[in-house]
């Protein structure tokens, strides 16, 4: 059979092959990635873009977290202070109540259980960023008011809602609680009890002192019963982060072995192909130097 | 019988070694000419002379170019697929970057941006700074559209200059296939050797191969060419130049004569610029078209059904495009933000209280339904990351199986048609031998006639 005379369009094919397995070679070992382009690999890019936004996604979730446990922890500290002032109310009801004390004493317990009960309206109002802490989500104003009619009586001003916030894909936690459902709870007002208090400290009379005191020690009850909300969902964010980092780390594993390149092999085909880009020049320029006319005279 | 018809036939052999010593020269000489197939002498014996009959010399019957039509054919086809393919893939390699997963600013990251300004307002819906945030996150996603879009219209139009060009370059093949027809047919009724002509016109044919597919048909008055489904492009010696005429989307069709080839050119650079154009870009251009107007108004629609933060009903994010028309067409890169202020971002649920921020849930919760066609935002970006790719990385292996396919043809066409020096060489040695037997007898028999006119001179007295 005749033989194909014309070597070198096969030759330039063949070092232009080498060349180009040498390049990619080269390039996925300057870049660490097999895949640069989409067309490097359409399915391997396409999931890369979705598990690129899961990346974004945990970070933003970790981020939501982050910023809500410490309005959350903010908000917790609060109601313990709440709670210690309240218990300060209860033991003074206690002692008021136990009949032993003449109305000046009374009168001075009165006004310490009167004073409690500004703090706790201070603290009730507590904000933080801007955002009162226990308005629901009417958020922008304070929740608790002196009636401007009765000057004893605290007026709730905010509303019963709560914002939800996403921690997750499908998962969200509750960021606020309103004051309603702690503070001024129906029958367990906590500011209503403390006045009671005061009013019967002032009155004098024990069985109405052991009544008000009571009904402060309720009130106390559903505030520490509410303050559970906030450890509970602190404690869920933490386990969320932990679920949140373990994920990152499984997205970008993942995604290390869609587009990474296999630094150990691309070093080979390199070789490989170096190889291959030499022993061809060599043929060409060994092939072309033999001719019948050299050895015509 | 007899010297005379001796040097009869030796004069012959002389003159058929120097017409064969001739084309080895040609062939020598053209080795490197495209299209040339290698030549050769076809000898015969020559009708027989002398009283009897006896003396029958050497005639060159005809040269010979050994042509595989057949193969011709075949390599002009793939040509046509491969320079077809490299042309989609290197046409549309600009428009794949802008779709590849570390993109700056690329679609699906602006989306996730957006989604995660919003994240982070829900933390905080009252705050100035952050409803701020996610304004400038959707004016990111709209740039994003509007640039996208600009980079796939660019590419068309880029696609669109190359038609015009590859036309052109069209026209002159054409041209100059209908001149070799002319040459050739009118060497033929001459009874002359159009060899030459052939091979021009072979060289022509698969430079044409390279910008058009094409179909060819003998015919009594040359090589007829047409398009795949049968409209004349040359017929003998007059070429039906190729036009352009401006469609409705303002690019450029392809007309032979008066008919409307563009749909059916699937070969070549032209037919490459003209698929990359007309299909995968037209039609990635309307998926991001829709993809854009679906986005916008589902943003739109959850906005103004919620409160902003002064308590007015939301109005839409995002200004979508020709609502009146109801259509997609364009959204991509007329998309913009609508908003002035952070503070008419709807957060709050109707009636909503300031600090309420269930609408932004709603909002947030578009991230994970399907909105564009039956995908997320996300999944639709990645579904056009994977088309963009498939179609590019499709387009490379076809062209790169194609080039070994036509490698191993021309390595066939060589086979046949491609000039060996060494071969040449030694046919030159053997006519180079004839020539100097054949001129040997000349002088053997100058010597015997000599001998017999001698005779006379030296015996003068018989």
């Amino acid at each position: 059979m005749r033989v194909n005379p014309n070597y070198s369009n096969d030759m330039v094919n063949l070092m232009d092959q080498a060349q180009q397995a040498e390049d990619t070679a080269a390039q996925q070992l300057s870049t660490g990635r097999r895949v640069s382009l989409p067309s490097d690999d359409p399915a391997a890019e396409s999931a890369m873009i979705a598990e690129n936004s899961r990346a974004t996604a945990a970070d933003q979730y970790t981020a939501n977290s982050d910023s809500l446990k410490d309005v959350l922890n903010t908000a917790n500290s609060t109601l313990s202070s709440v709670v210690t002032l309240l218990q300060r109310a209860v033991s003074l009801g206690v002692e008021g109540a136990n009949g032993t004390m003449n109305q000046t004493d009374l009168s001075s317990i009165a006004t310490e259980v009167s004073n409690i009960k500004g703090q706790v309206l201070a603290l009730a109002n507590t904000s933080y960023a801007g955002q009162y802490l226990f308005s629901g989500t009417a958020n922008t104003g304070a929740p608790y008011a002196t009636d401007a009619t009765n000057p004893q009586q605290i007026d709730y001003a905010g509303n019963s809602q709560q914002n939800q916030v996403q921690i997750g894909t499908g998962l969200s936690v509750s960021a606020n609680l309103p004051g309603s459902s702690i503070f001024s709870q129906s029958g367990a007002n906590v500011f209503d009890a403390l006045q009671s208090l005061v009013t019967a400290l002032q009155s004098g009379t024990s069985s109405s002192i052991a009544t008000a005191q009571t009904s402060v020690s309720t009130a106390l009850g559903a505030v520490d019963t509410a303050q559970v909300f906030y450890g509970t969902t602190v404690n869920e964010l933490t386990s969320n982060e932990t679920y949140l980092s373990q994920e990152k780390v499984n997205i970008a594993t993942y995604q290390n072995t869609l587009v990474s390149s296999d630094t150990a092999s691309a070093a080979t085909q390199m070789t490989q192909a170096e190889t291959a880009l030499n022993a061809t020049v060599a043929a060409a320029a060994k092939i072309n130097q033999v001719s019948l006319l050299d050895y015509l005279k | 019988m007899g010297l005379t018809s001796d040097l009869n036939v030796s004069v012959q052999s002389l003159m058929a070694s120097t017409e064969a010593m001739d084309v080895t020269t040609t062939n020598m000489a053209n080795i490197n000419t495209p299209g040339y197939a290698r030549r050769r002498v076809v000898l015969e014996e020559s009708a027989p002379s002398g009283t009897d009959q006896s003396s029958t010399g050497v005639d060159v019957k005809t040269i010979q170019s050994l042509r595989d039509s057949v193969l011709d054919l075949s390599i002009n086809a793939n040509t046509s697929q491969q320079n077809l393919n490299s042309t989609i893939s290197s046409a549309l390699s600009a428009v794949q970057v802008v779709f590849s997963d570390t993109a700056s600013g690329s679609i699906g990251s602006s989306i996730d941006s957006f989604f995660n300004s919003l994240q982070q307002l829900s933390t905080s819906a009252t705050s100035g700074s952050l409803r701020s945030n996610v304004l400038t996150a959707a004016s990111n996603v709209a740039s994003a559209f509007q640039s996208t879009a600009s980079v796939i219209t660019q590419a068309q139009q880029q696609a669109d200059q190359s038609v015009v060009q590859s036309t052109s370059d069209a026209n002159s093949l054409l041209q100059q296939i209908a001149d070799a027809n002319a040459q050739i047919s009118s060497a033929q009724n001459l009874g002359q050797s159009s060899n030459s002509a052939q091979d021009q016109l072979s060289g022509l044919l698969t430079q044409l191969a390279g910008i058009m597919d094409y179909k060819t048909v003998n015919s009594s008055d040359g090589l007829t060419l047409t398009t795949a489904d049968g409209v004349p492009l040359v017929v003998g010696s007059k070429a039906y130049s190729l036009t352009n005429q401006l469609n409705s989307s303002g690019y450029n069709d392809v007309y032979a004569g008066s008919t409307d080839i563009t749909a059916t050119i699937e070969g070549g650079n032209l037919g490459g610029y003209l698929q990359t154009r007309d299909q995968t870009l037209s039609t990635l251009s309307t998926q991001l078209d829709q993809f854009a107007y679906q986005f916008a108004s589902a943003v739109n629609t959850v906005q103004t059904s919620g409160s902003d933060a002064n308590g007015n009903a939301g109005t839409a994010l995002f200004n979508p495009p020709d609502t009146t028309s109801g259509t997609a067409t364009g959204a991509a890169a007329s998309i913009a933000v609508a908003l002035t202020s952070g503070s008419q971002l709807a957060a709050a649920a109707t009636g909503g209280a300031s600090g309420d921020s269930s609408n932004l849930t709603q909002m947030l919760d578009l991230q994970n339904q399907s909105l564009i066609n039956g995908s997320t935002p996300t999944e639709a970006f990645s579904n056009l990351t994977f088309d963009i790719g498939d179609t590019i990385s499709q387009a490379t292996s076809n062209a790169t199986a194609t080039g070994s396919i036509l490698t191993q043809l021309t390595n066939q066409q060589g086979s046949v048609e491609g000039v060996s020096l060494d071969e040449e060489s030694s046919n030159l040695l053997l006519y180079q031998r004839s020539y100097e037997a054949a001129a040997k007898i000349i002088s053997t028999v100058d010597t015997l006639m000599g001998n017999i006119l001698d005779m006379g001179v030296t015996n003068p007295g018989y």
